[in-house]
């Protein structure tokens, strides 16, 4: 909380202090144009007369009191309080892609991704996530979208789906259509394409005149079986190209040695590559902290400038505003009356 | 010097202000009565009379029936007054309060002080007319002063003069009490005493004063009354005041209220009872007034009443 005009309350309390010294002024020349009268005290001796002096005082401290909070609630409100908030534009323009690998070994890790951002796309408010499957071919489930709730409703059926749910072994369909399977380049490229093209070039997003950070979550244990039509390597260095960041995780780390050809080795390599980082998976549970990490590499990788926003918030002194005015009225009444 | 003689409209000229108001106004007066009663009025005042039988004149509403000369009037076929040269002159010592309740307002609206003054005025001019001197005794809770009791014209406007221009509300607290205890003190030869106060309520100290007064003096006692502070609802009524003991502020919507009205008549009837009752019991004559216009009718009442209670 901020007070944008904060000058707004001096300048109150020298107007209010020089209003109360001209009423003072004004109140001692009044003196001079009552009526005297004597004997005042037969009339304020009257326990009658005191009962009223007793409630018109108190309705006069009713409507001071009234009176003082509404005149300090409509200064504050005048001199805006808002709230500032730095809004960080790679948690609001962000792309993420969920590529996950849908061999029979992947299940379970695929079901932790989905579920782990199911429940991260509640809070998502700009970002767009899209879901492509890939086995021997890959099938975009959907595009890059900010319809929240198809994308939750999607997202449950492709944990239903890696669950191996009865009735959901459809959504899988189509991954097969190509040579071999687990084809791990070609189904990353297929992630990689769909991303909006980049007319422009450069790290800048063309199209769009926001910059948005890119990004694939990469689910695979790197298995190959087959000839893709892209490499590992060939596919990452597509991803650096087009400004996407990778970040695989690999529930089957079954490397032997440090030879670079291990196909964990190569996922490490390859998504280091692209500026994303590899993450062994022990189990489906680590999922969540894993996304968590991403999720704040995100946040430090991404460089544009955090953008400061400033909302108003007089909701609240307007509100006790409107109330002791009322308040005010009523006393007024009372004494009026 | 004779005692009687007709009102005159008041000359003008060097004769200053306030026994000029006083003159015109019980000119007035005089055109609505029968000229002369306020004099035949005043002339019974005194018990006193010598034996010196000075000549007759026609009766006049107000004169003592006592009086008459019968045979006189049968010969003349008109009631005819005895009048007697007087023995001494009498002394009419004027007593009334300068104090700061004084220049709070009457029950009219103007300044008691000018109901004073004009009662004052009326008693002093009857008294001069009648060949009496006059004298005044004034003051506040701090401190009393007297006037030396002289005759003429001059004296009378000098000593309304001074308790015009004494009475301030920057002048300390009322106290008619001082005043009359000064007289107590101070006085030792009979005199008529005009009491011109305020709404006084006599305690058993004040009633003990007086009474030692009135074995001394003829007490004649003029109440000026107060504004009222709470009643029928009016403008000026409802008008904010305040108080000239403590310039504490008395706002009028306050006491525009029923309950509040009804227990301030209801207390403002019982101390003029208890004034009343006190004076009478005293044997002094008693008379209030509200403005600067009821004091003719009220000095009327008060002497009559004087006459009527000897």
């Amino acid at each position: 909380m901020e007070l944008i005009f904060w000058w707004m309350i001096p300048a109150a309390l020298l107007l209010g202090a020089g209003t109360y010294w001209l009423a003072r002024i004004r109140e001692r020349g009044r003196q001079t144009t009552l009526r005297p009268v004597a004997h005042g005290n037969r009339l304020t001796e009257l326990p009658e007369y005191q009962a009223a002096v007793r409630r018109h005082r108190r309705w006069l401290t009713v409507a001071a009191v009234a009176g003082g909070v509404l005149m300090a609630a409509a200064v504050v409100a005048a001199a805006r309080p808002a709230e500032r908030n730095t809004v960080s534009p790679e948690q609001r323009n962000r792309d993420i892609i969920l590529c996950l690998d849908a061999s029979g070994s992947m299940n379970s890790a695929d079901a932790a991704v989905v579920e782990v951002f199911a429940r991260l796309a509640q809070g998502f408010d700009g970002e767009r996530i899209g879901l492509t499957v890939f086995d021997s071919s890959a099938v975009q489930v959907f595009p890059l979208t900010d319809d929240y709730d198809f994308v939750q409703e999607q997202l449950q059926a492709a944990k239903k789906a890696f669950d191996g749910a009865p009735g959901s072994a459809g959504f899988l369909d189509g991954t097969w259509n190509g040579a071999g399977s687990s084809l791990i380049g070609d189904g990353l490229a297929s992630c990689v394409q769909g991303f909006p093209a980049t007319d422009g070039g450069g790290p800048a997003g063309g199209g769009g005149s926001q910059e948005r950070s890119r990004s694939v979550v990469l689910a695979t244990d790197n298995f190959v079986s087959g000839e893709p039509i892209f490499t590992l390597p060939e596919a990452a260095a597509l991803a650096k190209k087009k400004v996407v960041r990778v970040y695989a995780l690999n529930p089957g780390d079954f490397d032997y040695g440090t030879d670079p050809d291990q196909p964990g080795a190569e996922l490490r390599a390859a998504a280091e590559g692209t500026g994303g980082a590899y993450y062994p998976l022990d189990s489906p549970d680590a999922v969540a902290e894993i996304i968590r990490k991403v999720q704040s590499t995100e946040a430090t990788a991404f460089t544009a400038a955090p953008q400061a926003v400033v909302s108003d918030r007089a909701e609240i002194p307007l509100g006790i505003a409107l109330v002791s005015g009322l308040v005010l009225a009523g006393a007024t009444w009372r004494l009026r009356s | 010097m004779p005692s009687w003689r007709p009102y005159r409209l008041p000359e003008p000229g060097p004769v200053s202000s306030l026994l000029t108001r006083v003159k015109s106004k019980m000119s007035i007066f005089a055109h609505r009565k029968a000229r002369g009663m306020l004099d035949g009025e005043y002339g019974s005042v005194f018990k006193g009379r010598s034996l010196d039988f000075d000549d007759l004149r026609a009766y006049l509403p107000g004169d003592e029936v006592r009086d008459i000369d019968w045979k006189a009037s049968a010969r003349h076929g008109s009631p005819l007054i005895k009048r007697y040269v007087a023995v001494r002159r009498q002394t009419v010592l004027l007593v009334t309060d300068t104090g700061r309740n004084m220049a709070a307002s009457s029950l009219g609206g103007e300044p008691k002080t000018d109901v004073a003054v004009m009662a004052l005025g009326v008693v002093g001019y009857l008294a001069h007319r009648h060949g009496d001197v006059v004298g005044l005794v004034c003051g506040d809770e701090t401190s009393s002063r007297s006037l030396p009791a002289k005759a003429g014209e001059a004296h009378l406007e000098r000593l309304l003069r001074e308790v015009n221009d004494s009475t301030a509300l920057t002048s300390p607290r009322s106290s008619i009490g001082e005043q009359l205890s000064y007289v107590a003190r101070n006085f030792g030869q009979r005199m008529l005493l005009f009491v011109v106060a305020d709404e006084l309520v006599p305690d058993a100290g004040m009633e003990r004063l007086l009474r030692r007064l009135r074995a001394q003096h003829e007490v004649l006692w003029l109440t000026v009354r107060d504004a009222q502070l709470a009643g029928a609802q009016t403008a000026a009524l409802t008008a904010d005041r305040f108080d000239v003991a403590d310039a504490g502020l008395l706002p009028g919507r306050l006491s525009a209220s029923d309950a509040v009205i009804r227990a301030y008549t209801a207390a403002q009837e019982q101390r003029d009872a208890a004034r009343e009752s006190v004076l009478r019991r005293l044997g002094i004559a008693h008379v209030q007034a509200g403005s600067s216009h009821d004091v003719m009718p009220a000095v009327f009442t008060l002497l009559e009443r004087h006459r009527r209670g000897k």
